[in-house]
């Protein structure tokens, strides 16, 4: 990234600082690739993903919300960087962005959560 | 006092300080701070009294100062918005690591606790910055972290840098050349007292000697040192130089021990099940699952002193979502405990009657089957297996003593068996199982002993609420040559039914939840358990054996995965010459 680039972002960041409860700074979101994206909220428990089957559309930013009923689970989109531990119950959620190309992306449980750990898993679809 | 920058500045320094200081020492010297701070100890003093007349420090004159639990609070949350800050300045922003400290020591005094919980969340709840500094949470808590260094780690075993403690820009750039930053896997292969040195093996086998000061301030973390002993090495060293992979084997493991006080007799204290549990990935399509379970802490041969049992140890071929295939010692698929019976889990001290005396919990077998999803919630899986041995079976606990357990199990007549169920609704779980197998395979002359099993539960559990129902009924056929034969072989006729039966209604409820306390809930469950539901012909069902039980009790978690636990358990049955006895049941489980 440029360092042109990277001071106004810096200055977006304090500018929004500087004004409490202001939104928060484009360049920011942007950059974390946030902005306008669908909001996927998923439930993981042991042993499994609500919804396990999540179809978008190819191209579409998704924010995934994820919050555990119970331990810390992982969740971890096969074939890609995306894996993130979900705190345990009660500790609020987790938030990973991903913008998937078409095909199906199987995710899966990355942090062994009990005996039937190996079938908490989900598919995201992703189509044309 | 409203926490100005010059504050909180003074109140982090503070902190920094008393987590330097020696074990025994609780006041940070006046000097020390003043130094941190860089200014006179006369400054520092005006300061911290001032800070003490707020509430946020102990000051002793000539003594030292220490934070209160206000100003502990007030310092954590001031280095969460640092630390939050330089990960976010490097992670989306394109900073690198050396040069996020000064930003953040400036925007650490400006951002609102809005903006910082909204980095958080987009960064994935982290618990380390770039340096790898423990990141408190909104609480003001942090996770304690191990506190190895190059110096007093063990040499030559892999070890993964976690902390860089020193955040000089020059040191930054030194370790980052040397491919030392937090995540690289390396190996101490020697330490020089003579020459003030330690070599590290790095990357592609890369050396380094560097000064005992600079290992000094590398933490690293050792990385399952009982696995590396007891488990497949050579799986572990393909990580050794890949940054940043998730651990190819895992341990894991639950535990839980109980006080046990029957009615009228003595009570007792059980260490019940220490069960350690281990993954390995081959490949993302190949994993390995394995779970071994002492129970009652000691094995003497019978199970009365215990059990060590081989419970899971199969191999999993992850194919497509809806047809994976799996092999060797699997838990059978039935009911809501046996195949989700961490401790925490579930309420009540000991597992539910149903789940023991009808479903023989835990009940595993070797053999092979498939599973998969196949809709949206939809799941199932299908298994064959060795059936149960009939001639093992009881009054009592029916078809429990069965159970082969993958020992040299006979499987001239595999049994199967199977489950699905639904998971698309947040919460809700619905479940129908099923097993059948021919059992007599022991007698001679061969006759046969069919057995079959069927199986509903539905489980609820959201916000607090956890509501359980499970019916489970069995049908023994040829209980009457079943109960003939065994009378030839022991002397006695064992009175086996040919149905047992099982009910179970649960409700509970997490009433309290608070983030420092944990939380505490309650239930009561109500039970009918009959193994000597239906008889064969001319047999006389044993009344003693048609119990029911209410139990009632709490639970209280500490945390997620610990379970404190205590329940009344009144138990009855339809004798009128044998009872039952009541008992009073506490018990500390936990997950990890």
């Amino acid at each position: 990234m440029g360092n042109s680039l990277r001071l106004l972002a810096l200055v977006a960041l304090t500018s929004v600082v500087a004004t409490e409860g202001a939104a928060l700074p484009a360049v920011a979101l942007a950059e974390a690739g946030a902005q306008d994206a669908r909001v996927i909220e998923i439930a993981a428990e042991r042993f499994s993903f609500t919804p396990s089957e999540i179809r978008v559309k190819a191209g579409e930013r998704l924010e995934i919300r994820l919050e555990s009923d119970d331990t810390a689970h992982g969740f971890h989109i096969v074939g890609t960087d995306v894996d993130i531990e979900l705190p345990k119950r009660g500790r609020g959620p987790a938030t990973v962005t991903f913008q998937p190309k078409a095909g199906r992306y199987t995710f899966e449980c990355s942090r062994v959560c009990g005996a039937g750990h190996e079938f908490m898993r989900g598919v995201i679809i992703a189509t044309e | 006092m409203i926490a100005s920058s010059t504050v909180e500045n003074y109140l982090k320094a503070i902190y920094a300080g008393m987590a330097a200081l020696e074990a025994g020492q609780r006041l940070l010297p006046m000097g020390q701070l003043a130094t941190a701070v860089g200014v006179t100890s006369g400054t520092a003093t005006t300061m911290v009294k001032a800070l003490a007349e707020s509430g946020l420090v102990e000051y002793e004159p000539y003594a030292g100062v220490a934070l209160t639990a206000a100003g502990q609070k007030l310092a954590a949350l001031v280095l969460r918005r640092h630390r939050l800050i330089e990960l976010f300045l490097v992670r989306v922003m394109g900073y690198s690591w050396d040069e996020v400290h000064d930003e953040a020591e400036l925007l650490e005094h400006a951002v609102t606790d809005r903006l910082i919980d909204r980095m958080d969340e987009m960064l994935g709840r982290p618990e380390t910055d770039p340096h790898g500094d423990p990141i408190p949470n909104a609480e003001g808590l942090v996770k304690p972290q191990e506190a190895q260094t190059l110096l007093s780690c063990p040499l030559e075993t892999t070890v993964t840098v976690t902390r860089v403690i020193d955040q000089d820009k020059e040191f930054l750039r030194f370790i980052e050349q040397h491919h030392l930053k937090p995540g690289e896997a390396i190996e101490v292969e020697a330490r020089d007292a003579a020459a003030d040195s330690v070599r590290v093996r790095g990357k592609n086998d890369q050396r380094i000697t560097i000064g005992t000061r600079a290992a000094s301030k590398l933490l690293v973390h050792v990385a399952h040192a009982l696995l590396l002993c007891l488990l497949a090495m050579p799986a572990l060293a393909q990580t050794d130089t890949q940054k940043a992979q998730p651990p190819r084997t895992n341990l894991s493991g639950y535990m839980d021990f109980h006080f046990n006080k029957p009615e009228f007799q003595d009570g007792r204290l059980d260490f019940h099940r220490f069960v350690l549990l281990v993954t390995h990935t081959f490949s993302p399509r190949i994993r390995f699952v394995g779970e071994l379970e002492l129970e009652h802490a000691f094995v003497e041969g019978l199970e009365e002193a215990g059990e060590l049992e081989l419970e899971q140890a199969y191999v999993d071929f992850l194919l497509s979502r809806s047809f994976n295939v799996r092999a060797g010692m699997m838990l059978m698929p039935i009911g809501i405990i046996n195949e989700r019976h961490e401790p925490p889990t579930y309420y009540g001290v000991e597992r539910p009657f149903i789940d023991t005396v009808i479903v023989p919990s835990t009940w595993f077998e070797t053999g092979a089957g498939v599973h998969g999803e196949i809709g949206r919630g939809w799941r199932y899986r299908a298994y064959v297996t060795a059936p149960l041995n009939a001639a093992e079976f009881d009054a009592e606990e029916g078809v429990r003593e069965g159970r082969q357990k993958g020992s040299e199990a006979n499987a001239g007549r595999p049994a199967v068996t199977g489950r699905v169920e639904y998971v698309g609704y947040r919460g809700l779980t619905l479940g129908a199982s099923g097993w059948s197998g021919k059992s007599g395979f022991e007698f001679r002359p061969r006759f046969d002993v069919p057995v079959s099993l069927a199986e509903a539960d539905a489980r609820y559990s959201r916000r607090g609420l956890e509501l359980r129902a499970q019916f489970a009924q069995i049908w023994i056929d040829n209980a009457d040559l079943l109960n003939d034969a065994l009378a030839l072989r022991v002397g006695v006729n064992p009175n086996i039914g040919s149905a047992l039966r099982g009910v179970s209604l649960e409700a509970g409820h997490r009433f309290l939840s608070r983030p420092r306390f944990g939380e505490v809930g309650a239930f009561v469950r109500y039970e009918n358990f009959d193994t000597q539901y239906r008889m064969p012909t001319g047999y006389v069902p044993l009344l003693e054996f048609d119990r029911d039980a209410w139990v009632v009790g709490a639970n209280y978690w500490p945390d997620p995965d610990i379970a404190v636990k205590v329940d009344y358990s009144i138990v009855g049955n339809q004798s009128s010459v044998i009872s039952a006895p009541n008992s009073f049941n506490v018990g500390l489980g936990w997950w990890f």
